[in-house]
């Protein structure tokens, strides 16, 4: 009967500690899906590797000032690479290793990596908006392991508060806008990295001098 | 029975609101059948967000396809046209349109939904004063709460109405409003809220229609 009790006792304790402890955590799931961006497409075969750590990515944060958050952007990132980047390109193919069993025709290898994410509340900074700033660093190797380029990306997002929307709700829509930001910036800034401009200006030099060959052959 | 009493309950039982519109107009609405209009939220500062949902309220009240008002939803269209309307890259002078035009892409998207007019919403609601408090109280005896509270609420916007095609500003116009809530609790809350974002809202659709079909039916 005492053990019983005891026992009773212990599961109150430890419900009571979950709620303490739960009142003060936060956990965000984003899953989003964003669309295909519209333009020319980049005369280049690509593969792009998206690693286990940046398919899972969660973000925690547990420093002392601030309640305890788990943010996992995997999926969302996912999403957002997979489909900003296998329509920016002629060719594009999600290679799932690297640098092993890489496909012959691939020109450049894209590999994306999360750098830094950052979020405020509208009570932290006064401003009834939730922000967020996310930080990718981007690689680009050739077919022999050698890096092209390696560039920074950035991307903010911010969404109003808004009556009867939660904190987890408004932090995982500013996170959904700032995702679309970095591909947008991906898709706009990726022939301004100088590097990569080099690399596509001598493909294209490639492709119209292939164009030029085929075109007096058949004059011939 | 009870519909006339409680529209007049609702009527009494909210705060008043006031809203001034003003205009520019440098050239009258030319909707013909086909065209659409789009409406958007300016989302480049960082201290204010325009609402979403005041650009989709805007959107509701003028979307009239008997008079020729076909509006396409914000989110629809920033989507199409994936990356180029996303606050990072969005057009902020008409001029600007123009070397958006040249990519062939966007153009024919932005042909084939028929875009005669991009109106651009920029402003928000913000709460610029409260006074008063209310306290509330639980005990074995019951619950209830005493006290007395208020809020005023501004809202600013301005649109700028984008003819498309003309690639010109075909005119201005801003709505203010403002308007003060009261919440007087004498065991139960009773909220008398001024609905000011809502009637800007209604306030600018209206002057939006005048300014796109001044006729009140399209040209054929």
């Amino acid at each position: 009967m005492r053990y019983r009790m005891t026992l009773a006792k212990s599961i109150v304790n430890l419900i009571v500690l979950g709620l303490i402890l739960s009142a003060c955590s936060h956990t965000i799931q984003v899953d989003g899906n964003y669309p295909a961006p519209i333009g020319d497409q980049l005369p280049l075969t690509v593969g792009f590797y998206l690693s286990e750590d940046f398919k899972s990515f969660t973000y925690k944060e547990d420093s002392e000032d601030r309640e305890e958050w788990s943010i996992s952007t995997g999926q969302a990132q996912r999403n957002l690479f997979e489909t900003v980047l296998g329509s920016m390109f002629t060719d594009a193919v999600s290679l799932s290793k690297y640098p092993q069993d890489l496909p012959e025709n691939i020109e450049i290898v894209i590999i994306p990596e999360v750098r830094e994410l950052q979020f405020t509340m509208p009570r932290e900074t006064r401003v009834n908006i939730f922000e967020v700033w996310i930080k990718y660093n981007m690689t680009a190797f050739d077919p022999n392991g050698e890096q092209v380029a390696n560039w920074v990306i950035t991307a903010y997002g911010k969404t109003p508060t808004a009556f009867l929307k939660s904190q987890e709700q408004a932090l995982a829509q500013a996170i959904n806008i700032a995702l679309r930001d970095a591909g947008a910036n991906l898709y706009t800034g990726f022939e301004k990295i100088p590097e990569l401009q080099a690399f596509l200006s001598g493909k294209r030099r490639s492709l119209s001098l292939r164009e030029f060959k085929v075109k007096a052959k058949k004059a011939e | 029975m009870f519909k006339p009493l409680i529209v007049t309950i609702i009527i009494f039982v909210s705060g008043c609101t006031t809203v001034v519109i003003d205009e520019y107009r440098r050239s009258d609405g030319e909707l013909t059948e086909g065209d659409s209009v789009v409406i958007l939220g300016r989302r480049h500062s960082s201290e204010y967000e325009t609402e979403p949902d005041l650009i989709a309220c805007v959107g509701r009240e003028l979307h009239n396809p008997e008079q020729g008002v076909n509006i396409i939803p914000e989110k629809e269209f920033v989507d199409i046209m994936y990356p180029w309307f996303e606050p990072r890259t969005a057009p902020m002078h008409v001029r600007s349109l123009d070397r958006l035009m040249e990519n062939k892409n966007v153009r024919e998207r932005m042909e084939a939904y028929g875009v005669k007019y991009i109106v651009w919403i920029d402003g928000s609601t913000e709460t610029t004063a409260s006074a008063g408090s209310i306290s509330c109280t639980i005990s074995t005896g019951g619950a209830g709460c005493f006290g007395f509270g208020t809020w005023d609420k501004e809202s600013d916007y301005e649109a700028a109405v984008w003819d498309f095609r003309d690639r010109e500003l075909s005119g201005k116009l801003s709505a203010d409003a403002k308007g003060t809530s009261y919440m007087p609790a004498i065991v139960i809350p009773i909220p008398l809220i001024a609905r000011v974002q809502n009637n800007a809202c209604k306030g600018m659709a209206l002057q939006l229609q005048q300014f796109l079909v001044p006729s009140g039916a399209p040209n054929s």
